[in-house]
């Protein structure tokens, strides 16, 4: 008991240290007190170093239309598995949730729930995005993984 | 499910194609690859050929808990790494499409992500295993002392630490703005930490001692030639040169990441590396701290990594770690931090925001 007890503890610690470590001062840079909802289609992908971001154009309620960045994370780990900017097209709809950047007057926010319109995260078991196990090839169900990580090598 | 999260990477390869690494310097990398299984490769002169590149993602800690042995059985990190994957799949999982702003407040998160979250984890590549060495997982880096954990610092280098420190990321968070550091932290860029600022990776990627983030990019890719070895760090694009049989430089001059220079004793380069700023400060050591690194290549596949740290002034005795960096097929990218670094600048922007209302508030 004590045994399992400490490997849920050891697990706990690894993931609470993957989950909350990064690259810089997310509290400092968004406002925790201005949560935002956005839908659109997005409109162009910085694919830069240290942190993506995603442009969406958001239709206000009052009609009105403006162009909100999203941070994501880093491209290279994306790259690694084979995607790319070409992989989340000009067009595509999505729904994100966060907080706005502490100065109000820029419409940017950071991504902390990026998904497609029924909810499924992007990349991940997105079909037709031109990544590779997207699900848009049927035969890539029989392909064995060959990404580093579980599964992989 | 599994499957999902880690795309294929066989096509990186046909992406891009930005290795940083030339075509020459390829050509030397290759030959040394194809080594039979437990024959190391070796280079014209017969050093060991430590050429190549490495991912050193792991699940291994630095420290380990109070009281637990070095090794970890088979079960135990059968079950840690299969808990481990579970969560990054129900991390994966779907959410609700039409699901409403996150609350006002902040969404409880803690430590970095500063109440307000961080980014999905698609985006994340931690580790998935523990780190092997000689045939067993291992539950900490630290292997000396023996109890798995870094000494206790001296009174005064705390006191120290606590004087010099420069904020951290989200170090404090304050009642009325949960996230938000403290007073003075957004005053100057320079007191921003260094991987903010795109200077050097976080979690002492680049080292000494190199460590593994446990969050994403924890390439490294080695270049050798008889007189010099290069070990460029992924995150955040630094390339530290060892020159081999030298002298270390004059005491006035002063690195990033020290001044290392290297020898081999019998199959093991040695890097002995002093010389570093008052700025680096790992794990709040001063600019003499001094490392020893041993790389030594166990199999055509595996580099065992060890080092000790000492700092008189920090610690009263040196510690030592060590995990094995296994090589990779996969493609390194230019980390090219601070081209897109808009983070920073929201960052002090904010921050002048903050002031400017604050002050508002005080004269009325």
């Amino acid at each position: 008991m004590r045994t399992k007890l400490f490997l849920f503890a050891a697990a706990g610690v690894l993931l609470a240290t993957a989950a909350v470590r990064g690259h810089h001062a997310f509290g400092g840079e968004f406002d925790p007190n201005k949560p935002v909802l956005l839908k659109g289609p997005v409109t162009k992908v910085e694919w830069v170093n240290p942190h993506a971001w995603i442009h969406i154009e958001v239709t206000d309620p009052d009609g009105s239309k403006k162009e909100w960045m999203v941070e994501g994370g880093t491209p290279n780990t994306l790259l690694r598995r084979g995607i790319t900017r070409e992989s989340l097209k000009v067009g595509t709809v999505l729904v994100i949730d966060g907080y706005q950047a502490r100065d109000h007057s820029l419409l940017r926010a950071n991504g902390r729930n990026v998904t497609y319109p029924d909810g499924r995260k992007l990349f991940l078991g997105s079909s037709g995005t031109g990544a590779p196990t997207d699900g848009a090839d049927p035969s890539d169900a029989a392909k064995p993984p060959t990404g580093r990580g579980r599964g992989g090598r | 499910m599994a499957n999902r999260l880690f795309m294929a990477a066989a096509v990186a390869a046909a992406i891009a194609g930005v290795s940083l690494m030339p075509a020459s310097l390829e050509g030397q990398a290759s030959k040394a690859a194809p080594a039979k299984a437990g024959a190391i490769p070796r280079t014209a002169d017969g050093k060991p050929d430590l050429s190549g590149m490495y991912d050193v993602a792991t699940l291994t800690p630095v420290e380990r808990a109070a009281g637990t042995p070095l090794v970890l059985t088979d079960e135990q990190a059968v079950e840690l790494e299969q808990k481990v994957a579970a969560t990054k799949d129900e991390r994966a999982a779907p959410i609700k499409g039409d699901r409403d702003a996150p609350p006002v407040g902040g969404d409880g998160s803690a430590g970095a992500a500063g109440n307000v979250g961080g980014y999905n984890s698609f985006w994340i590549d931690s580790g998935s295993r523990f780190s092997i060495v000689d045939g067993r997982k291992r539950a900490s880096i630290v292997i000396d002392p023996p109890d798995g954990r870094v000494p206790q610092m001296k009174p005064e280098a705390r006191q120290r630490s606590t004087r010099n420190v420069r904020p951290t990321s989200d170090q404090s968070a304050r009642e009325d703005d949960p996230g938000f550091e403290g007073n003075g932290a957004y005053d100057d860029p320079e007191r921003r930490p260094l991987g903010e600022r795109c200077l050097m990776g976080f979690g002492s990627t680049s080292g000494p001692p190199v460590l593994p983030n446990y969050f994403y990019n924890n390439l490294h890719q080695i270049v050798q030639t008889r007189d010099s070895v290069m070990i460029l760090t992924e995150m955040v694009h630094d390339a530290r040169i060892v020159r081999m049989n030298s002298e270390h430089v004059p005491s006035t001059i002063r690195k990033w990441m020290g001044d290392s220079i290297g020898r081999w004793e019998g199959d093991t380069l040695v890097v002995d590396t002093t010389n570093f700023t008052d700025k680096t400060r790992y794990r709040g050591t001063t600019q003499n701290l001094h490392i020893v690194e041993q790389f030594t290549r166990v199999d055509a596949k595996t580099l065992r990594y060890r080092f000790t740290v000492e700092d008189p002034e920090t610690w009263a005795t040196a510690w030592t770690g060590e995990y094995t960096w296994p090589a990779t097929d996969e493609l390194m990218y230019e980390y090219a931090c601070h081209e897109g670094n808009y983070a920073l600048g929201n960052i002090l922007r904010g921050a002048r925001l903050k002031e400017t209302n604050d002050a508002k508030k005080t004269r009325q």
